[in-house]
C-alpha cells in the first residue's frame, strides 16, 4: 500500500487514489501529423527508477496532481500540484 | 498461496468477471492470482490492496475457503500493452519476430501462442489467427481492445 501525499489533503492511503499515468506527455497541436498523435496516445517510456506520474485523489478532494515515484522501490520522492515544479525539475 | 489442505479443487478455475484464478498445488496449497497494481512498477513484491481484492474474489467464488490462511504472496512484472492484447508476429526489422505483451494472459495462452509464433517464423508470415496481433496495429488504429476501455494499460 502506497502512502500518497496529496498536496491538498496530506498523506493518504493508496486506495483513495486513481492512477493517471505518465505526467510528462503533452497533447499535440490539433493539426499535428498522425505520427505525433500515435506517439501521444500509445507510446510511453516505462523507466525503472524515478517516474513522474499523475494521480487523482478520487475518493478525497478529487484533485489531480503530480507524483515522482521510484518504480523499483515505490519510494515517493515528492508530490506537487500540476502547475508547480517537483524537486529537481528543470526551471 | 494458502496453507496446504487435502484435495478440494481438481481443476483450474479462472474468472474474467472478478479477475481471479485458483488451482491446488500437488502439496495441497491453493494458489491464487489476480489483478494488477495499476501503476508502473518493477518492485516485484505485490501490493496489499491487490491481495485484498484477490482474497475477496476467492471468497465470492468459494466461501468455504474462508478458514484458510494466506501463507505467502508475491508479485511479478506484467508486460502490459496499450490495448490489453499481445503482440505476435513480424517486426519492422527483417527476420525478427516477437511474441510478447501478454499482459496477465500468458500462462494460459502459451501453448497456442507458441504454435502460432512457430508458424510465423517458419512461413515468414503470420497465421490467420495472429494476423491482427501486429506491432503496427496501434499506428494503424486497428487495436484489439476486447473490452473497449481505451488506450491505457491499467484499464485492462
Amino acid at each position: 500500500m502506497l502512502l500518497i501525499p496529496c498536496p491538498w489533503c496530506g498523506p493518504r492511503a493508496q486506495v483513495e487514489f486513481t492512477y493517471g499515468g505518465d505526467a510528462t506527455v503533452k497533447r499535440p497541436a490539433p493539426d499535428a501529423p498522425i505520427a505525433a498523435w500515435v506517439e501521444f496516445v500509445y507510446m510511453r517510456d516505462n523507466p525503472a527508477g524515478p517516474h513522474d506520474e499523475l494521480w487523482q485523489h478520487s475518493a478525497g478532494c478529487r484533485q489531480w496532481f503530480r507524483v515522482r515515484r521510484d518504480t523499483r522501490t515505490h519510494e515517493i520522492q515528492g508530490s506537487e500540484r500540476p502547475d508547480a515544479a517537483l524537486p529537481g525539475d528543470a526551471p | 498461496m494458502s496453507d496446504p489442505v487435502k484435495p478440494v479443487l481438481d481443476t483450474v478455475v479462472t474468472s474474467g468477471a472478478v479477475h481471479f484464478y485458483i488451482s491446488q498445488s500437488d502439496k495441497g496449497e491453493l494458489v491464487m492470482g489476480g489483478d494488477l497494481d495499476f501503476c508502473n512498477s518493477y518492485s516485484q513484491r505485490g501490493n496489499l490492496p491487490v491481495i485484498e481484492h484477490v482474497v475477496s474474489a476467492c471468497l465470492a467464488l468459494f466461501p468455504s475457503f474462508g478458514r484458510l490462511k494466506v501463507m505467502r504472496t508475491w508479485g511479478g512484472v506484467c508486460d502490459m500493452t496499450m490495448d490489453g492484447s499481445p503482440i505476435i508476429g513480424m517486426l519492422p526489422v527483417k527476420g525478427l519476430t516477437m511474441t510478447g505483451g501478454w499482459c496477465y494472459g500468458g500462462f494460459k495462452a502459451t501453448p497456442a501462442s507458441g504454435w502460432l509464433h512457430a508458424y510465423t517464423i517458419a512461413r515468414g508470415e503470420p497465421h490467420p489467427k495472429n494476423a491482427a496481433f501486429t506491432l503496427e496495429r496501434f499506428a494503424r488504429g486497428q487495436t484489439i481492445d476486447e473490452k473497449g476501455v481505451g488506450p491505457v494499460p491499467w484499464a485492462h
